[in-house]
């Protein structure tokens, strides 16, 4: 069976995106993952580009050239200068990805970067990527962030808030919520039969038996007791410090953390320039590069591909899995 | 001028009389420093016979008084039998004992510094070292009252942190501009005192992407940025507040083995630990710093599971030893 070819949406016209989707082009077109870009072609003037009309187009077209499924922007884009105007386009890029992928006609979704600020000031309600795509394409779970690198995957339970509010809003509904989805996400979309999951304690080892936090043993522990009694392979509350050392990596497939740097701080010291972020939960495939924007850097070449290739890769072996599955 | 360094073997039950009595089978480290080690002959002859090693021993109390090349031995029995790869109220009462006599020893003037092989935490606590880690006892016995910190040091990156062992909910509430220009002091005195002349350090900020402006967090914004500025007015060096996710592969060397950076200020235990264990979990050494005396000691554990094997590495607490060389030989010209 030939894999469907991957969406590209466009993301941030005035940051890296652009060029590091045709750096991206350049260096899987020989071997794949197929996939086709959709935004405005004007944003890689003088690159080898394909436009195409519909995704079923873009195979044929990748040895050569850039497919590009054409979304006109409303002003040109200039790197490193953010636009309202050209809001509406980005998240129709996003739109008809999630279109594709739904209906069949693209294995899945790989986003660009995003600059949040603008397209709030646009109008648009979400906080970002992931909360419209849960509202695209939901499956009546909330979505989950992974982010994975080699050797590593890892969930944040909290997110984007403060140190301070991720302890107080720290629950075990969300603790089991998210693993459930990462457990049924690893099976499905990874292909790990049986998937291990480790719990990191919130506070600094684990607590210590409640002499320093007692969420470890009021929260998280009974997180990781409704988890196991689910039959899922998990343990915690586990020290987070000495989670992440090479010979602790190897014994689980994903750790659930309690905040957005106790995740963050291993993936990115493992592999900052190739981290892959992975929304589960969603009816879906969608991956995305861990950097952002970058609109300092954007236009003058610099920009690394190397996270945006390793998104279109885990993207198309999401995909295959998902599609092996289905057969079977 | 050597330094004169004070060692211990540690909580005898776990591999730290194998691996100091490997580091000091090296004639090269027995040339770094005039060696006192504090220590029961009988616990000392159990860690040469596993390395396979035979030390060069002179059972004397001063280590001006032996020959170059030659380890003084402080005999210090052991009150009690000490049970092998376990916690034991006996380990930690012998590992405190010995450490106790060589604090007095740096008090005296005797040692300019101490280097010691791996404690067990649960063999302190059952020993009742009344505190919740040693660094805190150190500073009871030495009658220390001023700031003092753990540091920990990877292959040359030293980190220190603003808070400690503390819950995480707790952490917030507890920064403050003075403690955070405190620790960029206590380290910047620690790396001077190392050997390290124009110290750059770098300090974490306490949300994730810093806040993001003041979106999840304003601590960077009303705390920790104005603390540098005021640290700065100071004379002392430190940037930031940085995200926390990327500082520690940003401190990382260069491919010319240089580096942009000396030391990190984290906010939180776990900020700066995550990082430093998933780095280099067996090389990492720990400093109690702050005190009036220089102690190092290896950040890895008693490694109960591979007692007695022989196969324990020493890598660690050759480094903590080759630290606890370079501060004491700062301490002694100082003196």
């Amino acid at each position: 069976m030939t894999p469907l070819p991957l969406a590209l949406t466009m993301g941030e016209p005035a940051g890296i995106g652009p060029e590091i989707t045709i750096a991206a082009w350049r260096a899987v077109r020989a071997a794949g993952p197929v996939f086709f870009l959709i935004g405005d072609p004007a944003l890689l003037p003088g690159a080898p580009l394909a436009l195409i009309e519909r995704p079923e187009q873009a195979a044929d077209a990748f040895p050569e050239a850039l497919p590009v499924l054409p979304l006109s922007l409303a002003a040109p884009a200039v790197p490193g200068r953010l636009d309202p105007r050209n809001a509406p386009a980005v998240i129709a890029a996003i739109e008809q990805a999630v279109a594709f992928a739904r209906a069949g006609r693209a294995g899945g979704v790989v986003t660009n970067p995003i600059q949040k600020s603008v397209l709030t000031a646009a109008g648009f309600p979400h906080p970002g990527h992931t909360e419209f795509l849960g509202e695209l394409a939901g499956t009546g779970v909330p979505p989950v962030m992974m982010l994975a690198c080699p050797g590593l995957r890892v969930v944040p339970v909290t997110i984007h808030v403060s140190l301070k509010r991720a302890a107080a809003e720290l629950t075990t509904a969300a603790i089991v919520t998210q693993g459930l989805v990462v457990a049924e996400a690893l099976r499905r979309d990874f292909g790990i039969a049986a998937p291990r999951l480790v719990v990191a304690g919130l506070n600094p080892h684990a607590g210590e038996d409640g002499t320093m936090g007692r969420e470890d043993i009021e929260i998280v522990a009974p997180a990781v007791a409704a988890l196991r009694a689910q039959g899922i392979a998990v343990r915690g509350p586990l020290p987070a410090d000495t989670l992440f050392t090479p010979r602790a990596r190897a014994t689980y497939d994903c750790a659930l953390c309690m905040y957005h740097d106790q995740a963050l701080i291993p993936v990115k010291t493992l592999d900052m320039d190739g981290g892959v972020n992975v929304t589960l939960g969603l009816s879906i495939v969608r991956t995305s590069p861990d950097h952002g924007t970058a609109l300092d850097i954007a236009g003058n070449g610099l920009a690394d591909p190397g996270s945006l290739i390793a998104a279109l890769r885990m993207a198309a072996d999401m995909a295959r899995h998902r599609a092996e599955g289905a057969a079977a | 001028m050597i330094p004169r360094l004070a060692l211990v073997l540690g909580d005898p039950a776990g591999i730290g009389p194998e691996i100091m009595a490997k580091l000091l089978a090296e004639e090269g480290n027995r040339q770094k420093a005039a060696l006192l080690l504090v220590a029961d002959p009988d616990e000392l002859a159990e860690g040469m016979r596993i390395a396979g090693v035979d030390l060069p021993i002179t059972r004397v109390n001063d280590p001006a008084a032996v020959a170059p090349g030659r380890i003084a031995l402080h005999e210090l029995r052991r009150a009690a039998p000490i049970p092998r790869a376990q916690s034991s109220a006996e380990g930690g009462a012998h590992a405190m004992a010995t450490l106790r006599e060589c604090l007095s020893l740096a008090q005296a003037g005797t040692v300019d510094g101490i280097c010691f092989a791996p404690l067990n935490k649960a063999s302190l606590h059952m020993a009742k070292m009344g505190h919740p880690d040693e660094l805190h006892w150190f500073a009871e016995v030495l009658g220390h009252k001023g700031a003092h910190s753990e540091f920990n040091v990877l292959d040359g990156l030293w980190t220190c942190r603003v808070t400690s062992h503390v819950a995480l909910r707790e952490v917030a509430d507890l920064i403050t501009p003075e403690k955070v220009i405190g620790a960029v002091a206590l380290i910047r005195d620690a790396l001077l005192q190392a050997g390290i002349e124009r110290p750059r350090i770098a300090v974490c900020g306490l949300n994730p992407h810093n806040g993001d402006n003041g979106a999840f967090g304003r601590e960077e914004i009303e705390i920790i940025g104005p603390a540098l500025e005021e640290a700065r007015r100071r004379g002392l060096p430190c940037e930031g507040p940085y995200p926390a996710d990327t500082i520690f592969l940003r401190a990382q060397p260069k491919a010319d083995g240089t580096r942009d950076v000396d030391a990190i200020v984290t906010m939180y235990h776990d900020q700066g630990q995550i990082a430093m264990k998933l780095m280099g979990f067996w090389r990492g050494i720990t400093v109690a710093g702050g005190l009036p005396v220089p102690i190092t000691t290896c950040a890895h554990g008693t490694g109960f599971d591979i007692q007695g094997k022989g196969v324990a590495r020493v890598g660690a607490l050759q480094a903590a030893f080759d630290l606890a060389c370079a501060m004491g030989a700062r301490r002694r010209a100082a003196a």
